[in-house]
């Protein structure tokens, strides 16, 4: 059965923002298609309006030739039309089953018949009887996946899938999607990754400030002309001066990690012993949950140790809490920009301030020196090209390449002696990732070092003097970044060994 | 003091009779809270469905009429709540706090007039099993209708959330609105049908107050059980049998204090009055210990404002 879906001069207006400028596109069942753009590119509206959550200001879509309305995500089932948001549409608290059962029409037991089958036919294992958020993001994504299947969908979007799986996850994913495709599923898949559009999909539309700017076929198209055609600007790949180890003194040493905790949900560190020297950057790899975020944690001094040494620069640090730790020109890029990093819900010059030290003279007397604060805050935003140069904005309002900057930002400008980053570049874009990673480079040759905690291989290769890979809270041996290879990184990744 | 098994049987008695007002407050405030919405208007809708049973009572002579307006008298000033936080999307807390200090000075002003009014006895049903039963007869016999459905409805919660469809679109509305719109549920239809029946079932529990417990009409008569009922129902983390012991408990040690107190026990009188309170708040915790199950049972959208993208 032959599907078709087009969308026909399509616009949709916010405030401020033209989210969506008369996009027009045809798409056809038995292929992939991929809707490539940055954040903020209006992809995500317009796959919001083909599921009904959003309406259009104007334009029409067709299902088979035929007009359809989607005005409520009801209208989109209606119309066979499935769709497995970014973020998951799922209820935490509920069983994966209730989950299942809340918008279907089905009896219990019919309804268990056919996701058992669904789970059987593309060999999917998940328990359907234990909450939402006691599964991987992975299984989440399947759950969101049978919840379409369900309803045996014509048409099948994606909202960046891969953004929260890991490779083997995302491999996974891939080879189902192509099954859904051979059975006449029509998929369009939305991502701002280029390797994944070349892997997976057959056709590649390209979306830039709300227009689509090209339409191909992916054999066509290659890593630089796709990336050059989403950015509208030739991006300079940058590579990293391998360092030659110009200075041989240790900056921090770290000896007899070892945490062991209480929280069935947290990793346990085992016996981690490295160093950093000046102006290198050590990559730690791994597949995420395997210690990275105690290991940061630890690192920052949000977590407290006992038997562990940590020497900056022949002092004992170990004890001493991230504000105290900062005074030593340590800083710090935690892994969740909104939660961990910043406050979204404070202006920018607020968020700035939280970073006070005592040196930083943004209190006196107990009372905030907005003045100060807001100097201070202008000078990062025009330092770190946040494009923006409001400091009254709300942190809400930055988007995360542009937050990301300014927490960068915060942290670089008071020139510290050693960074201490976690996924800098999660879920960012190519033009931000860019940015950032010049960034990481220039502190590197400035004689600065830093320790990158990375779940993209791409990202460690390219900014790491060295590495190692993390594996169920013990480190592997540290090596050099011209020994490493993609594939050697796996394995370790995996819990193999190399040698 | 003699503690024979009859007069256990009637302490028994009147302690159930007294957690009654607690447990119906309670399992409305749970299903409201339960669909992500924090009324704290508890107070207010059952002092006002008091007055409003008592007022019909003694104008219509009709207990049946009386209790039937409290409900819906509660319903209708929950309406307020409603379209204040589901419509106009104003903060929950701030809203609920107005409508209780609404609640008590509207309740003041009708019950003007009906101050030292006698009440109506209301029918108790098997009084005869009652008074010829030694033990259990105070305690299962005797009673009224509301008792009866009172001491059921926390079952029949549990059972409307757990196994029904609607239940299960309540807990959903309440983990994520925005979750449950994407998926076509009205999150503004439900959360209004959950803050009405909250409505009618704390009007219920204020004429059960007036009507039966302690048949007239004080001003402020409901002293503070709508703030117990509130906090049962976080103690109890939104379970609602865990609710019904932790209104039993309540109402137990509240009349086991006053039975210490008139025996003149060598303690101070404050720390026996303080002592329903803190009693309940240790034992609701202890049995709520589990994490896992707190997690799973709490609202996670509780009190926060849902508005729909368009």
């Amino acid at each position: 059965m032959n599907t078709k879906l087009r969308v026909s001069e399509i616009s949709k207006i916010y405030p401020g923002c033209v989210a969506n400028d008369e996009i027009s596109l045809e798409f056809g069942s038995g292929k992939i298609y991929a809707l490539l753009g940055e954040n903020g590119a209006g992809k995500s509206t317009l796959v919001k309006i083909l599921s009904g959550v959003v309406r259009p200001d104007k334009g029409e879509v067709f299902l088979n030739d035929k007009s359809i309305k989607l005005n409520s995500p009801l209208d989109a089932k209606k119309n066979n039309i499935g769709m497995v948001f970014q973020h998951f549409n799922l209820f935490e608290t509920l069983s994966v089953f209730e989950n299942l059962s809340i918008d279907s029409d089905k009896k219990n037991e019919e309804l268990r018949l056919s996701v058992s089958n669904i789970l059987k036919k593309y060999n999917f294992k998940i328990d359907l009887d234990i909450p939402v958020l006691n599964l991987s993001a992975g299984q989440k994504q399947k759950v969101e996946i049978i919840r379409c299947l369900i309803r045996s969908p014509k048409v099948l979007i994606m909202d960046e899938p891969t953004s929260v799986l890991t490779e083997q996850e995302t491999e996974d994913l891939f080879v189902s999607l192509r099954k859904f495709s051979d059975e006449g599923i029509l998929i369009i898949y939305i991502t701002h990754k280029l390797k994944e559009v070349l892997s997976l999909c057959d056709e590649v539309a390209v979306m830039r400030k709300g227009k689509v700017v090209s339409v191909s076929k992916t054999k066509e198209e290659k890593i630089e002309t796709l990336a050059n055609k989403m950015v509208g600007e030739n991006l300079n790949t940058i590579k990293k001066k391998i360092n030659n180890f110009k200075y041989s003194e240790e900056i921090l040493k770290i000896s007899n990690l070892n945490f062991k905790s209480e929280d069935p949900y947290e990793t346990d560190l085992i016996n981690l012993n490295f160093s950093i020297k000046k102006g290198e950057c050590l990559g730690i790899a791994g597949i995420s949950g395997n210690g990275q975020s105690e290991l940061f944690q630890i690192l920052s001094g949000e977590i407290i140790t006992e038997y562990t040494s940590i020497k900056f620069r022949d002092k004992e640090i170990s004890k001493l809490n991230p504000r105290e730790r900062r005074e030593y020109l340590m800083a710090f890029s935690p892994e969740d920009r909104i939660s961990q990093a910043a406050v979204p819900e404070l202006k920018i010059y607020e968020n700035v301030a939280l970073n006070n030290f005592k040196s930083s003279n943004f209190f006196e007397k107990g009372l905030v020196n907005e003045k100060k604060i807001k100097e201070h805050s202008k000078k990062i935003l025009s330092n770190f090209s946040v494009n923006t140069d409001n400091v009254e904005m709300k942190s809400q309002f930055l988007s995360g390449g542009n937050l990301q900057k300014l927490i960068i930002g915060r942290e670089l400008i008071t020139s510290p002696e050693l960074l201490v980053c976690f996924n800098p570049t999660w879920g960012l874009d190519v033009g931000a990732i860019n940015y950032i990673h010049e960034t990481l480079i220039n502190i590197n040759e400035q004689g600065k070092s830093s320790i990158l905690i990375s779940t993209d291989n791409d990202e460690l290769l390219r900014l790491s003097d060295r590495i190692c890979v993390i594996y169920k809270g013990k480190l592997s041996k540290i090596m050099d970044v011209n020994e490493v290879t993609p594939e050697k990184l796996g394995i370790l990744m995996g819990g193999g060994s190399i040698d | 003091m003699s503690f024979d098994l009859n007069f256990i049987g009637i302490l028994i008695g009147a302690i159930m009779a007294s957690s009654v007002p607690l447990i119906l407050a309670a399992s409305g405030e749970l299903i409201t809270e339960r669909s992500g919405v924090l009324n704290l208007g508890v107070e207010g809708m059952m002092i006002i469905g008091a007055i409003s049973g008592f007022a019909l009572m003694v104008i219509t002579d009709n207990l049946f009429l009386a209790v039937i307006g409290s409900m819906l008298s509660g319903l209708i000033i929950s309406i307020i709540f409603g379209v204040l936080t589901q419509s106009l999307l104003t903060n929950h807390v701030a809203t609920g706090l107005a409508l209780t200090i609404f609640g008590i000075g509207m309740s003041a002003m009708i019950g003007k007039n009906f101050v030292g009014i006698p009440g109506k006895e209301f029918p108790l049903l098997f009084v005869n099993l009652k008074e010829n039963v030694p033990f259990l007869g105070p305690i299962l016999f005797g009673h009224s209708i509301i008792l009866y459905f009172a001491f059921l409805l926390p079952f029949l919660t549990n059972y409307f959330l757990k196994k029904t469809k609607i239940g299960l679109i309540i807990r959903a509305v309440g983990d994520s609105p925005t979750s449950a719109s994407n998926q076509g549920i009205n999150v503004t239809l439900v959360r209004y049908s959950c803050i009405l029946y909250g409505g009618a079932m704390c009007g219920l529990a204020g004429a059960y107050l007036s009507l039966i417990y302690t048949p007239q009409w004080i001003e402020n008569m409901t002293g503070g059980r709508g703030w117990i009922a509130l906090a049962l129902v976080v103690f109890a983390t939104w379970s609602p049998i865990k609710v019904l012991i932790g209104a039993l408990i309540f109402g137990g040690i509240t009349i086991l204090q006053l039975h210490m107190q008139a025996v003149g026990l060598r303690i101070p009188v404050q720390l026996l009055s303080a002592l329903p309170y803190i009693m309940t708040i240790i034992v609701l915790v202890v049995i709520s210990r589990d994490s896992r199950k707190i997690k799973l049972n709490t609202p996670t959208s509780l009190g926060q404002i849902f508005y729909k993208e368009k």
